[in-house]
């Protein structure tokens, strides 16, 4: 073909493509204006969701919710938009820009806590009485579970899980050679530490990996918990505390300088599930993780029970479980409102918990679930523990008390400190983060007992 | 009016469209954003919610007393003197080397593998670094201790002291082998072709010649590398954001990294966006040298 051939339908084509963006255009703000007049119509079976669950294992657990929602209500077309990347990092990425741009999915994940506030606090979620009165969910799952999703007096989303933070987790057959008994307080940790460095000198007895920082900040939870007790943890995180004058807090830092020695040393350059891997590839004996563990262990062919086990930390001064819960809502402007509450409906079903849980990770967010469903024996306690003592629990680091722009910048200061143990720095940092971030006012929406 | 005349402006003024338009779509969405950023720094958003209400300086006050903020605008600096200068000074000698054929034969291999690296992503260098810095098991400690240079092994990016210098040394050795082209290439040049032949005639000696003849004249080219390098090493994000994500703690954190916690983790937009304005001010004083010298060329 020619030059002057061409030349002609290229500048056409560029007319026609404004031509047909300009249609397109007017077109796409028509449609957005009649979207909330068009109620008349029967609404469509469709469900957009927006969620996390992508990597494996997890993608597995949301295979499980969705073919449970598919059993219930066959009718629903699920539009998927899964964004990947652990953590929902990117999720919030692209989450925030739909939901600024008015333009929200039906539902989507978040925890429940500071981030769930975040999203109330927006404008973005409708609460959700009525239908926790209609299936009597409040009833089915722990008091602070329902506390935890609830702000201002109303329940805005429906959790589907409980994922507890503070479990030690060790090697059983280590263990046992060496006589141990797993520890349940800082004393007995120090004591089985030193006594695993002694009989293996290569072994750093505690696995930690503070990439994401948050890690770190888990740790000191475990070693404020037990000197503080259950309130004062609340209370610290409510911003009700004086960490600059706090003795609790100070002696926590102490403690954690005390476990150095006895902890893997490059921790800095491993994520959480690394950090699990040293106990497996015998770096290690014990490592302070969440319940999602259990399932990075079982995927190295660790059965539990048999190579590792694992045991709340802290038991004393008293045991309680600190957790956080997926959950899912009911956008405000959802496209789909009808279709949602039925997902909603599923998503608070044993149908949905028992398949997802078991495979995800976490507990059962009901509790009149049968404990024996879990596989594991470290779950079947836990969830027995929870259906008899449902008040244990608190928010944890992920559910976070406080505000998350607070939680972030502290678990870059707990990491910094694991890093370079600087007690009187880290009180006055942590100390300064609490005013920065308005912790008070932020997290005084949280109930606790 | 001629008509002709008119169906010829006509053509003509369509011919120019297709290259006005999407310029001015680019420019659009460019700078259309870039105030758009430079205004949410001075909103009050905090939170999910969208909020534009006028907040003055509130958020930059609040930048400026974090400790964050400075640990970053320092390991900014860092990054920018670090990261380029010892890349310019090394890519010289390559290129010179190359150039003169100090290593027959090879010579084209070997501006291969220098300028590889340049073609892969900050993603899949930056583990394949992080392995390599392992302190247990990377190939790095590994090959020290296999020699008995126990000594010498360390945390590289595990110790917050020296973090930050080891993530630079991969930044340096990415961008080498495209410092390198570009070096060569303005080497090439038909009248320094010939002030290096009359240079060689008399008898200078091959150091001689690339101080006093090549550098002084190619002035062009190192700004252009330099300045690339300038804008490459402010942007750093994917290096510290795959191999340290900041850490340990913050030590390694950068302007670009926080900007995004700042903004999509903590949810302060307004702050992102003023941590933002701070990199583009950074950029527009590198850009500044680097447009004085094109403008002087234009007009000369």
């Amino acid at each position: 073909m020619s030059n002057g051939a061409t030349k002609a339908p290229v500048s056409q084509i560029v007319v026609g493509v404004v031509i047909a963006a300009l249609v397109a255009g007017v077109a796409g703000y028509w449609a957005g204006t009649q979207r909330g007049g068009g109620m008349a119509k029967a609404e469509e079976r469709k469900l957009e969701i927006f969620h996390w669950w992508t990597a494996g294992g997890e993608r597995e657990a949301a295979d499980a919710m969705f073919k449970a929602l598919k059993a219930k209500y066959p009718d629903i077309q699920l539009v998927e938009n899964p964004v990947a990347g652990g953590g929902g990092v990117s999720h919030r990425v692209v989450l925030q820009a739909r939901l600024s741009a008015n333009l929200p999915p039906d539902t989507w994940q978040t925890l429940g806590g500071a981030e769930l506030k975040s999203y109330v606090d927006g404008g973005y979620l409708v609460p959700l009485d009525s239908l926790y009165t209609e299936i009597k969910y409040s009833d089915a799952i722990p008091k602070p579970l329902a506390n935890a999703v609830t702000i201002g007096g109303h329940p805005y989303v429906v959790p589907l899980n409980m994922h507890i933070q503070n479990i030690l987790y060790y090697n059983k057959k280590l263990f046992d050679e060496l006589g141990l008994k797993p520890p349940t307080t800082f004393d007995e940790l120090l004591a089985a530490a030193k006594a695993i460095k002694a009989a293996r000198p290569k072994m750093s007895p505690l696995g930690l990996g503070t990439k994401e920082k948050w890690e770190a900040a888990f740790v000191l939870d475990s070693l404020l918990l037990e000197l503080g007790g259950p309130e004062y943890y609340v209370k610290l995180y409510k911003g009700e505390v004086d960490v600059a004058t706090d003795p609790i807090f100070k002696a926590a830092l102490d403690r954690l300088n005390t476990l150095r020695p006895f902890t893997y040393q490059f921790h800095a350059g491993l994520t959480w599930d690394e950090s699990c891997g040293l106990v497996v590839s015998g770096d290690s004996a014990m490592v302070i993780m969440g319940t999602w563990a259990i399932g990075y262990f079982k995927s190295r062919g660790w059965n539990p029970g048999v190579d590792f086990g694992a045991v709340t930390f802290p038991q004393k001064p008293d045991r309680i479980l600190l957790f956080h819960p997926d959950t899912y809502g009911l956008a405000k402007g959802a496209p789909h409102p009808k279709a949602t509450l039925d997902w909603l409906k599923v998503v608070a079903s044993p149908d949905l918990q028992v398949p997802t849980d078991v495979t995800q990770g976490g507990l059962f967010a009901r509790i009149d679930i049968d404990p024996g469903q879990f596989p594991d024996p470290i779950r079947q306690e836990l969830q027995n523990y929870v259906r008899s003592n449902p008040g244990k629990l608190i928010l944890d680091q992920h559910g976070s008390i406080a505000p998350f722009s607070f939680t972030q910048a502290y678990w870059d200061v707990a990491a910094a400190f694991t890093a370079k143990p600087d007690v009187a720095g880290t009180v006055k940092g942590v100390n300064g983060l609490f005013t920065t971030y308005k912790v008070q006012e932020g997290a005084a929406w949280y109930q606790w007992p | 009016m001629n008509p002709t005349g008119l169906a010829a402006r006509l053509a003509r003024a369509k011919e120019a469209a297709v290259f006005v338009l999407p310029l001015l779509a680019f420019l659009l969405v460019l700078y259309g954003m870039l105030a758009w950023t430079f205004y949410t720094s001075f909103a009050d958003w905090e939170g999910t919610a969208p909020n534009y209400t006028f907040a003055g300086l509130k958020w930059y006050r609040f930048m400026v007393g974090l400790d964050r903020f400075w640990v970053d605008l320092g390991n900014n600096l860092r990054w920018l003197i670090l990261g380029v200068a010892p890349t310019v000074v090394l890519a010289l000698f390559i290129a010179y080397l190359l150039e003169i054929g100090a290593i027959k034969g090879i010579e084209a291999y070997l501006r291969t593998l220098v300028l590889y690296p340049a073609a892969m992503s900050f993603v899949v260098t930056g583990t394949i670094w992080s392995w390599m810095y392992q302190p247990d098991r990377g190939v790095l400690n590994t090959l020290l201790r296999a020699v008995g240079l126990d000594a010498l092994t360390s945390g590289y990016t595990t110790d917050p002291g020296t973090a930050t210098y080891w993530l630079i040394l991969i930044f340096v050795w990415q961008y080498l082998g495209l410092a390198v082209l570009i070096l060569q290439a303005s080497f090439r040049s038909v009248e320094l072709q010939e002030m290096v032949e009359s240079a060689m005639l008399d008898g200078a000696s091959r150091l001689r010649i690339l101080f006093a003849v090549l550098i002084p004249n190619i002035r062009g080219g190192i700004l252009v590398v330099v300045s690339l390098l300038l804008i490459a090493a402010l942007k750093v994000f994917d290096i510290v954001y795959v191999v340290t994500f900041g850490g340990p703690g913050y030590a390694t954190d950068v302007l670009a990294l926080f900007q995004f916690i700042a903004t999509y983790q903590q949810h302060l937009v307004a702050l992102g966006s003023g941590l933002a304005m701070v990199i583009f001010a950074l950029a527009f004083i590198i850009i500044i040298p680097y447009t004085v010298y094109a403008l002087q060329r234009w007009f000369e």
